[in-house]
């Protein structure tokens, strides 16, 4: 009530100009009201989506399996059961063919970024980027499964070098193989590599190549010593989305892959099939435990942080 | 709801009278594409049975069904719903999700096939502790598709899959349920390897079939393994492969998609097959709600040679009464004679295929279901 009485003012007309009470609308959205609350919102979003599921999953993880679902408990069998099976064999091949992919990736899609953004005039350079999405707006499982007339035995690569007489009889190791998985992974995610790319390249200065120019370094050793340091921390953020989709993605070996091929979502996807929800749970909590500790490592080496300097 | 309210209001709100207050609405189904003949939608199967039917698609994942049924939302979703196949009628009976039949109210259930009459594999399909639980609506026994054309005869063993000549050009069905059930029949009645029950293997048989396999996959002998329908289709049609264990309706439409660049045809094999039926089940939830009648007119129609003709002619699959040569005699506008001719060939053979006594029945929760995973696993990596 002081407050009140002290923060008013006499007039020029000798009367007392009272500050106008806010309204309700005002009170609602204003500092004190919704608009407080809007800043928690992504912290909302993050828990109800991230952590309590990542949470849930870790606990499952270690329930006993029942014949149709599973109860509470903590046992480690089904950690055992993934350790000591020939899953964990599939789950380190679907690892090591998740990395071919991200390097392959970043061998054709990063020159793309870094040309993109020295020889692309600035005011087009966002909508060459823009193509890159174009291939999203097709279903992935069209875009994978056009592969296969274009892989196959008797597809468009075959018949293509059989005609020119390159080859007698058609390759079979581009499809239906793990070489045929890692071309599908290389061309389903290929724009993360550009996207990401193309963001570090931005918070390098043009002038960088100019300089580098200057100083006689050639395009090798200014590609190797200066761009892809400077453009670490994006690169490597495409390469984790590239890995994470790789690793994750089912479709990729069950339409291009060979006999049983497998990667850890179509492990997870088989162990659901059998109602052995625990086992689903387990293997996907290692896998991630896996994206934490390539996200950790990315971290120390890069600083992720710097990934947004170039909007800051 | 209007024909509820008006229901309940000419009822005076009692219990029971509330129940078939809900008879008047449609039938919620939860069923497969498969599960249908006639027009592209249900409407011709509504008109036969005289219902009104609320289609849910339903895939063909018993572990979807199962979790749905037991641990989900199924019983308040659907009426009735069809199964993906062995061993789920018990599942889901011993739960209490499904409920028992009264027969008597499904006037073709006269037409049934013996075999769900005289005990044995079959008949158990639809019984839980001796009382019925689902009417059956189409069955088979999956085998073999080639191509006729390029190979120049006509398969009769699964001994073929492992024919030198044909290193690379040989599909398995991605799924160790019916992969490993064949093989297990191949195996056993060719004197390989010695297995009691191929539907139901120790630890030590699966271990026998799989490092089998593993030894042929090392080989090359496998393109790959199909999964889904059209991944099917499209390995036969494209020429990838050769020889594909499979569905018999990927090989029609396999063929069909084809002409005449190659002959896809469905063999019959001498060691055996894995059988299997489909079936249509009544919810506890379906019940509850009033929807036994509607329920008992659509397991009418699956027991009518009408149904029976056009999923023969349709999809290839086999029907489960008895009357249907007689009834495509009977109607030559539908089925003139090449068509008629067709179809019995079809039947005919489809009998000559699940009567072969070296037949397992199929079987989606066998007592050592950790061992075909693991050892599925391995074939994988392998």
């Amino acid at each position: 009530m002081r407050r009140d009485i002290e923060s008013t003012s006499p007039t020029a007309g000798g009367g007392w100009d009272v500050p106008a009470s806010p309204s309700p609308w005002q009170r609602l959205i204003g500092e004190d009201g919704l608009q407080k609350w809007v800043f928690y919102v992504p912290i909302a979003f993050m828990v109800l989506f991230f952590a309590i599921p990542m949470t849930a999953t870790v606990v499952w993880s270690v329930f006993e399996r029942t014949q149709f679902w599973m109860e509470p408990g903590f046992t480690f069998s089904a950690y055992e059961n993934f350790f000591t099976s020939a899953r964990v064999e599939n789950y380190l091949s679907s690892m090591i063919h998740s990395a071919w992919a991200v390097v392959i990736c970043f061998v054709l899609g990063f020159p793309v970024a870094v040309f993109v953004r020295r020889r692309v005039p600035r005011v087009a350079q966002h909508r060459v980027i823009l193509l890159f999405i174009l291939p999203f707006m097709i279903s992935e499982l069209v875009r994978v499964f056009a592969m296969r007339p274009v892989l196959g035995r008797y597809g468009l690569v075959n018949s293509f070098l059989m005609d020119i007489g390159l080859i007698n009889e058609p390759i079979t190791v581009i499809l239906f193989s793990p070489l045929g998985v890692i071309i599908g992974d290389v061309l389903s995610f290929l724009p993360f590599m550009v996207f990401a790319g193309f963001l570090a390249m931005e918070a390098v200065q043009l002038y960088v190549f100019e300089v580098c120019d200057d100083l006689g370094a050639g395009t090798v050793r200014t590609f190797s010593d200066v761009i892809v340091p400077l453009a670490a921390p994006g690169i490597f953020a495409g390469s984790v989305f590239i890995f994470v989709n790789s690793l994750g993605v089912a479709l990729v070996p069950i339409i291009l892959g060979g006999p049983g091929a497998v990667n850890a979502g179509l492990i997870v996807n088989q162990a659901i099939v059998a109602l052995d929800f625990p086992l689903a749970m387990a293997i996907s909590t290692i896998m991630i435990v896996t994206l934490m500790a390539l996200l950790y490592v990315g971290h120390r080496l890069f600083d992720l942080t710097k990934i947004l300097e170039p909007i800051n | 709801m209007q024909s509820m309210t008006a229901a309940a209001a000419v009822s005076g709100f009692g219990g029971i009278s509330m129940r078939h207050a809900f008879a008047a609405d449609p039938l919620r189904l939860w069923a497969a594409g498969i599960h249908k003949v006639g027009a592209k939608d249900w409407s011709a199967m509504e008109a036969q049975a005289g219902i009104k039917i609320a289609y849910t698609t339903k895939s063909a994942r018993a572990d979807e069904s199962i979790q749905k049924m037991v641990v989900g939302d199924g019983n308040k979703l659907f009426d009735a719903m069809t199964d993906n196949g062995g061993g789920m009628e018990d599942a889901l009976a011993s739960q209490n999700v499904i409920v028992p039949l009264d027969t008597s109210r499904i006037p073709n259930w006269k037409n049934i096939l013996p075999v769900y009459r005289e005990g044995g594999s079959a008949a158990d399909t639809i019984r839980y502790e001796g009382k019925v639980y689902a009417t059956p609506m189409i069955s088979n026994a999956d085998s073999m598709a080639y191509d006729y054309k390029v190979l120049g005869f006509h398969p009769d063993s699964w001994g073929v899959l492992f024919d030198s000549q044909f290193k690379g050009y040989v599909a398995l069905q991605n799924d160790f349920g019916p992969t490993l059930t064949n093989m297990a029949i191949y195996l056993k009645q060719s004197g390989k390897i010695e297995i009691t029950n191929p539907s139901d293997m120790t630890p030590g048989e699966v271990k026998a079939v799989c490092q089998f396999l593993i030894d042929y996959k090392k080989k090359g002998q496998f393109r790959t393994f199909w999964d889904g329908f059209q991944n099917g289709v499209d390995l036969l049609a494209t020429g990838e492969v050769l020889l594909s264990s499979c569905w018999e309706p990927i090989q029609i439409v396999a063929n069909r998609k084809t002409g005449d660049k190659a002959d896809i045809r469905y063999g019959s094999m001498k060691e055996g097959h894995q059988a299997w039926n489909n079936m249509i089940m009544l919810t506890k939830g379906g019940r509850e709600r009033g929807a036994d009648e509607s329920y008992y007119k659509l397991a009418n129609v699956y027991l009518s040679p009408w149904f029976g003709a056009r999923t023969l002619a349709g999809l290839g699959f086999g029907a489960q009464m008895v009357g249907v040569d007689t009834y495509i005699k009977a109607n030559p506008e539908e089925f003139p004679p090449e068509k008629r001719k067709e179809v019995i060939d079809i039947l005919t053979r489809k009998k000559e295929r699940l009567a072969n006594k070296g037949n397992a029945w199929q079987n989606v929760f066998p007592k050592n279901l950790r061992a075909y995973q693991d050892w599925w696993a391995r074939l994988q990596a392998a």
